[in-house]
């Protein structure tokens, strides 16, 4: 299956409660309630949803070396439409039909200018990215999150068990178990098991054991 | 009994005699060239080998004082053999940024504070096994510590578990502190 195959429904649902989305050891992004979403449909089956609410985004990106914890957790309100791709059976459970107040309040006057700006960041993430366009994804049993930023560019987050990638502006971080890199505008680090590799911005290499 | 010796042997032997000494003679003007021209061939034992062989070790000695000075480093954790380059990037030590050295420092001028920086030397922890290890203080006066160890970058808390881990900057400053201990411990004895 390719990315072009994917196709954005056309009802738009709301949350009925708080959701979870994702959750492991390292992160946490949520959805509250009244939250817009619309499904993300492969085969009329339902592979993820593009959510518009107040939504929250915790990592912590943090990497523990034998000389001091290294990074700052990243916490993000996530009040841009956002997209998951995912196993929906649970989020399915916290939905009802959104109706035209619904949408007010997300600040639409209607269905169809919610719909624009939801096909627009699934096209961005579906067609336009040249990186993603011939992956992929249907067998995926984790996660993927694609975050707007500031500069409406998009972040990533790719989950699968303790395995983690986020790609944001500035920072890159990899984690899987105790194997974690991280990529930050002061320095790169590298460690598995209290064995890392910290290259600071203008210093030099600490090689620890 | 007596040996006459004839007139001519003894001719001989006075032409032998002046010959031995003109050699010794020539012998003598040899050696005193030699040795001023410093081919070595003078060679005076006594207090001048003495001298010189004093002469070499202390060229010896300062040699060997000189290279320890450039290029040992001796530390808390050992004695670290450096190249020279590496040496002068041990020595080339960065300003001090008094505001932000100043923050830290505050940060850390409170005991109980120091004593949390201890506990998270030894791994990160959560809000209730620092409370274990500090009961003396309440729960409130606990987060006010932490969030002031935070705000100077000497811990950070993951939101996610919760767990508050040292820093990088927080373990130098902790290294301080057990330096100015070392230091104070031994103003106590002296």
């Amino acid at each position: 299956m390719i990315w072009h195959e994917y196709q954005l429904g056309d009802t738009v649902s709301k949350t009925t409660e708080d959701t979870r989305l994702w959750e492991s050891e390292k992160g946490i992004v949520e959805i509250s309630k009244d939250a817009l979403a619309i499904p993300i449909e492969l085969d009329d089956e339902e592979k993820g949803y593009l959510f518009h609410g107040q939504g929250k985004l915790l990592l912590d990106t943090i990497v523990e070396t034998e000389e001091g914890a290294i990074g700052k957790p990243v916490e993000r309100e996530l009040n841009k439409p956002f997209l998951m791709l995912a196993d929906t059976e649970k989020t399915q459970q916290s939905l009802t039909k959104a109706s035209e107040g619904d949408l007010t309040k997300m600040g639409y006057e209607n269905k169809q200018e919610f719909m624009e700006e939801a096909h627009d960041l699934f096209n961005r993430f579906f067609k336009n990215g040249s990186t993603h366009s011939r992956h992929h994804v249907s067998k995926h049993r984790g996660f993927i999150f694609a975050f707007q930023n500031q500069t409406n560019k998009l972040d990533f987050l790719v989950a699968n068990g303790p395995k983690i990638v986020y790609t944001a502006k500035d920072l890159v971080f990899v984690s899987n178990k105790n194997k974690v890199v991280l990529k930050s505008p002061d320095e790169v680090v590298c460690s598995d098991k209290g064995r890392s590799v910290i290259i600071s911005k203008g210093k030099s290499v600490i090689i620890k054991k | 009994m007596k040996i006459e010796l004839s007139e001519e042997l003894k001719e001989e032997m006075k032409r032998l005699k002046e010959e031995l000494a003109s050699m010794k003679e020539e012998l003598s003007e040899v050696a005193e060239t030699k040795r001023k021209k410093g081919h070595g061939i003078y060679i005076d034992l006594g207090n001048r080998v003495r001298d010189y062989v004093e002469d070499v070790m202390e060229g010896v000695a300062e040699g060997i004082h000189g290279e320890l000075e450039k290029s040992i480093f001796i530390g808390p954790r050992g004695v670290r053999i450096f190249k020279e380059r590496e040496r002068r990037r041990v020595e080339k030590e960065p300003k001090v940024n008094f505001p932000e050295v100043a923050e830290v420092m505050s940060a850390l001028g409170q005991e109980y504070r120091l004593r949390i920086l201890g506990e998270l030397m030894t791994g990160g922890k959560y809000m209730s096994d620092l409370q274990e290890k500090l009961p003396e203080i309440t729960t409130s006066t606990l987060s006010s510590h932490l969030d002031v160890l935070q705000e100077a970058g000497l811990a950070v808390q993951e939101k996610v578990r919760g767990r508050y881990l040292i820093t990088m900057p927080g373990r130098a400053a902790y290294k301080m502190a057990r330096r100015i201990t070392k230091f104070l411990e031994r103003g106590k004895k002296e």
